[in-house]
């Protein structure tokens, strides 16, 4: 008789979550799905028509789509490297600091809180030739929102100064699940800092380390805000979000635009299964250390 | 993850919609009594000239009705997307639109805006420059009533240029020449202003962008690729300005009030502007055609400006016909000209003083208009220039033989609908 | 431990600190700088302003639309937070307290949710809410941020829940106590700051998105305040809006940064917790 009950009620108490929740995501994504196999403008209403995956194959022989996948990646992967290495330096710090610690900790929370297109407007007009400090940095004086490689570099550091705090974070929680005692017999073995940091403290932090990377690939993959504050898309810097939103939302194409959304979905949905998958063979070779 | 079916989801989306359409009709409160309001959505005018032309024809229409100005974002392309949305959603709340002339043909196809019909039709273009009156008719119908004109001039700066360049292979020589004052200010960023730049120079080479009927690319090869080489040579030459692929308008009218250039391409709106804000530089301010592609074969420059249409969904047609009609009014044309330096449309007031003193280049004006061109007259316009535009940015890294096939590829692409934005 | 470590160490962290202070830092004195320069000192690059003026601020409040994006900010993250905690809540203990199949289905779930691009369902909510008249209102915002919140709100609470002495309510019903009395009386207390920090993670979240209210709102009858910002134009086209847009940013942050500063301790517990025990 307990059993059931307890059951009856995890169900209930969970569902109105569980039921919002694919309320909101499931469904829609579902309803993309079929949208995406439509012709369906909103600006010929009367020219709904069903086309299979027609609007797959005008997307994936698109030009336009793979320059934008190019620019996903060519900024996810910088800002997600970046971050891993700035991060677990940031880490270290919080975690071995005596002095300033709580300071910084608290610090680094603000870049955090930011509204994220607050922070966008805040490196525009930095990298701004009129209303900015950085080119007077004597060699960096040029206008950098204004040629390709030097707007992702601008893209990029936002994304890096936006999101290293909680890259940082997690890493610390990490380092706190070190073993003060494997550490110190380390240091009694003789290992150097650098040896005990690669051969310790890095392979038993590798689930930590691989859950950061998982949100925040997730994240950067996801990137819209950033760009379309800073550029708008211009100089090929235009993600795969972008294309979709403008897509849907401006040319109001539903059809097509759907579909973009279901390959944004399918290509975010495999990144993170690549990590997580990363993660499962981590997890018991590190417990057998 | 136990997900609920669709179905089942749906359903509870639905009851959530319910509930959230009773919520938010129970919030917009009770219906005001008296004679109606109709609601003018239309870009954010600064100096009043249309908040003034709408009090003016509220207050003629004897208590008919009375309207309301809803400003839209200053940025041509937000206006459209806020607009489209909520006419998609149809918003019964949109009663009159100020269209930019691009969207008409869009507006018209979509049904979220009413046909003109009879006496009004004929009234709305009666007396207007023919380019005006073109912006509004689509598939022979007319299908707003036109507002304001606008279309670019050359304006230069007459202490360091004593003879006008007439070309663009000309106008780019001098600039060159002069130095580092030499600049010449385009609009370079990748917005409509690039496709319009393009769209003028391509006219000006007795080219077009769509076939007539506006259904199959034109984009004639000769024609194209001449226009790619100019904006190409103007954008590596040392004339251009350094941000010219961020340049919209006003940043070009900006520099050119500081007297970092010497040329600009740009609307009228440059010269009232220059003269309160920079009026050194206005002292020694002049004005020309826009310059040509070829010696001897006058330039033909885009034309622009704001249609008055009928919101399909509004609750008063026949009120908002009268209204739109008042509003695109030779008063009201002229209240824009004087208090807002708009072009307008009615071709007679070009000889009309209060028109000349705010515009001491009129004629220039009325000339240019007359030989003015249209961009593409399609409703799916906005992908069009899109696909454009993403060839033609950044202008420094056009190559003007290949990119012919690609721009005709891309703007193909775009009227079958498979353009991705 | 404060006084632990040699001149020489206490240098060298002084210095970390002043180096992660400036990182965070820099980029904000200089939005803080541009909102207080006059217009003719804009472009000076100085980073102390040489003249203070407080006139953009004047202006951002008497531009109707930035007060309006305000109000539907405040209302639209707050009523995100509310429904997100309350649904959390009750499956945060679900998956805390009791035994039940699909438990772990609840929490990879909910961080699938978490990964969902908003792209991916914009469309269809658009394409949904303008046949609903839900296009433009509060509610057609607060539904879609469930799916940004609600996950969160789930992870972060059942780490939090986690951590709570549960043998209490284990005793106060022993001595006769009900359920809903010993959550209310013992553990709603002992959760509070847990759900504090919840509360202020997931309002952050509402507070900060883009892509949903740049696509389904256009007014100031549902506008929010980063939409808004994205396209504050200055009075008129003939003035530069840098500083009223930084003057605009500097206001949307300041309460902002004061959460986060006030509530920093659980923040990072929640945000780590959720991330890494689970």
């Amino acid at each position: 008789m307990r059993m059931p009950r307890e059951h009856r009620l995890g169900w209930l108490l969970s569902a109105p979550a569980v039921v919002a929740m694919a309320a909101v995501t499931a469904y829609p994504i579902l309803a993309a799905v079929r949208l995406s196999l439509y012709r369906y403008d909103l600006r010929f209403p009367d020219a709904r028509t069903f086309v299979g995956l027609r609007n797959y194959a005008t997307i994936l022989t698109s030009a336009i789509w793979w320059k934008s996948v190019a620019a996903t990646l060519i900024i996810t992967v910088p800002s997600v490297s970046v971050e891993l290495v700035l991060g677990m330096g940031l880490a270290l710090v919080m975690h071995r600091a005596l002095i300033g610690r709580r300071t910084v900790r608290t610090a680094v929370l603000i870049p955090y809180g930011i509204v994220t297109v607050v922070a966008a407007l805040a490196w525009r007009f930095a990298f701004d030739p009129t209303t900015g400090f950085v080119q007077g940095l004597g060699v960096l004086d040029r206008p950098w929102l204004s040629a390709r490689w030097s707007a992702f570099t601008v893209i990029i550091l936002t994304e890096i100064w936006k999101t290293t705090p909680f890259m940082a974070l997690l890493l610390l929680a990490g380092l706190a699940l070190v073993p003060t005692d494997v550490m110190r017999a380390a240091r009694v073995d003789g290992a150097t800092v650098w040896q005990r940091f690669f051969r310790v403290t890095l392979p038993l932090m590798k689930p930590a380390i691989l859950v950061a990377l998982l949100f925040r690939t997730v994240d950067a993959l996801r990137i819209f805000d950033t760009v379309f504050v800073q550029t708008r898309g211009a100089l090929g810097t235009e993600p795969v979000s972008l294309v979709g939103y403008d897509t849907l939302l401006v040319s109001l194409n539903l059809g097509l635009g759907s579909a973009v959304a279901v390959l944004i979905f399918v290509l975010v949905t495999g990144a993170a299964l690549v990590i997580v998958r990363g993660m499962g063979d981590a997890l018991p070779e590190d417990r057998l250390r | 993850m136990p997900a609920p079916s669709g179905c089942r989801a749906a359903h509870i989306l639905r009851r959530a919609c319910v509930a959230g359409v009773v919520f938010v009709s129970a919030c917009s409160g009770g219906v005001a009594s008296g004679p109606p309001v109709l609601r003018w959505y239309v870009f954010d005018e600064p100096s009043g000239a249309f908040a003034t032309a709408a009090r003016r024809c509220g207050e003629e229409s004897g208590g008919r009705y009375s309207i309301e100005m809803t400003p839209l974002p200053t940025a041509a392309d937000q206006q459209r997307s806020q607009l489209v949305r909520r006419l998609a959603a149809r918003d019964a709340d949109i009663d009159l639109v100020g269209m930019d002339v691009i969207w008409v043909p869009e507006f018209a196809a979509a049904g979220w805006i009413l046909p003109w019909q009879g006496d009004d039709a004929r009234e709305a273009v009666r007396g207007r420059l023919p380019s005006a009156a073109a912006t509004v008719r689509f598939r022979n119908r007319v299908w707003a009533a036109p507002l304001t004109t606008n279309t670019q001039l050359l304006w230069y700066r007459t202490d360091r240029v004593d003879r006008v360049p007439t070309t663009w292979d000309d106008l780019i020589r001098t600039a060159e020449s002069l130095g580092d004052s030499g600049t010449i200010e385009v609009q370079g960023a990748r917005y409509e202003g690039l496709t319009v730049f393009f769209t003028s120079l391509l006219a000006s080479a007795g080219g077009r962008v769509l076939a007539p009927g506006d259904t199959t690319v034109a984009l004639p090869p000769p024609a194209t690729e001449r226009a790619l080489g100019i904006l190409k040579r103007l954008a590596t030459s040392t004339a251009a300005d350094p941000t010219l692929s961020t340049s919209r308008e006003d940043q070009g009218r900006l520099a050119f009030e500081a007297g970092k250039a010497s040329f600009m391409v740009n609307y009228t709106y440059v010269w009232p502007s220059a003269r309160t804000d920079a009026p050194e530089v206005a002292r020694h301010m002049a004005w020309a055609r826009w310059p040509s592609v070829e010696a001897g074969r006058p330039s033909r420059v885009t034309v622009g400006g704001i249609d008055v249409g009928v919101g399909a969904f509004t609750r008063h047609p026949r009120l908002a016909f009268r209204a739109a009609l008042c509003l695109a009014s030779v008063k009201s044309q002229r209240t824009a000209v004087t208090m807002g330096g708009l072009p307008p449309t009615t071709e007679a007031l070009y000889d009309d003083p209060d028109v000349r003193s705010v515009f001491p280049f009129a004629d220039l004006l009325r000339q240019t208009l007359r030989e003015a061109v249209q961009r593409a007259r399609t409703p799916l316009y906005t992908d069009v220039s899109l696909a454009m535009m993403r060839v033609l940015h950044p202008p420094s890294e056009i190559d003007s033989v290949a990119d012919v096939a690609r721009l005709r590829s891309a703007v193909q692409r775009a009227l079958d609908s498979r353009g991705l934005r | 431990m404060r006084a632990r470590g040699s001149p020489f160490e206490r240098l060298f962290w002084r210095a970390t600190t002043l180096v992660v202070l400036v990182y965070v830092g820099l980029p904000l004195a200089w939005i803080v700088s541009l909102s207080l320069k006059p217009a003719s000192d804009l472009a000076d690059g100085h980073l102390i302003p040489r003249h203070v003026t407080l006139d953009h601020y004047r202006a951002v409040f008497a531009n109707p639309h930035f007060p309006a994006a305000m109000r539907n900010s405040l209302a639209i993250a707050s009523l995100a937070t509310v429904l997100a905690l309350g649904l959390g809540m009750l499956a945060a203990y679900a998956v805390v307290r009791l035994r039940f199949p699909g438990r772990r289905y609840l929490l990879g779930g909910s961080l699938a949710v978490a990964m969902f691009p908003p792209v991916a369902i914009v469309g269809p909510l658009f394409d949904l809410w303008r046949r609903a008249g839900l296009y433009d209102t509060w509610t057609g915002l607060v539904l879609p941020y469930l799916s940004l919140t609600l996950p969160l709100a789930i992870w972060t609470l059942a780490a939090s829940f986690r951590d709570l002495p549960w043998d209490l309510e284990r005793a106060a019903r022993v001595d006769g106590a009900t359920r809903m009395q010993a959550l209310r009386r013992i553990i709603l207390p002992l959760a509070a700051p847990g759900i504090a920090a919840t509360a202020v993670l997931v309002f952050i979240f509402a507070w900060n998105d883009f892509m949903f209210a740049l696509s389904l709102t256009s007014t100031d009858h549902a506008r929010t305040v980063p939409a808004m910002l994205a396209f504050f134009t200055g009075a008129s086209r003939f003035q530069q809006p840098t500083s009223s847009i930084a003057a605009a940013s500097v206001v949307v942050t300041v309460p902002v940064v004061a959460l986060v500063l006030v509530f920093n301790r659980p923040i990072v517990a929640g945000l780590t917790a959720g991330a890494v025990k689970g």
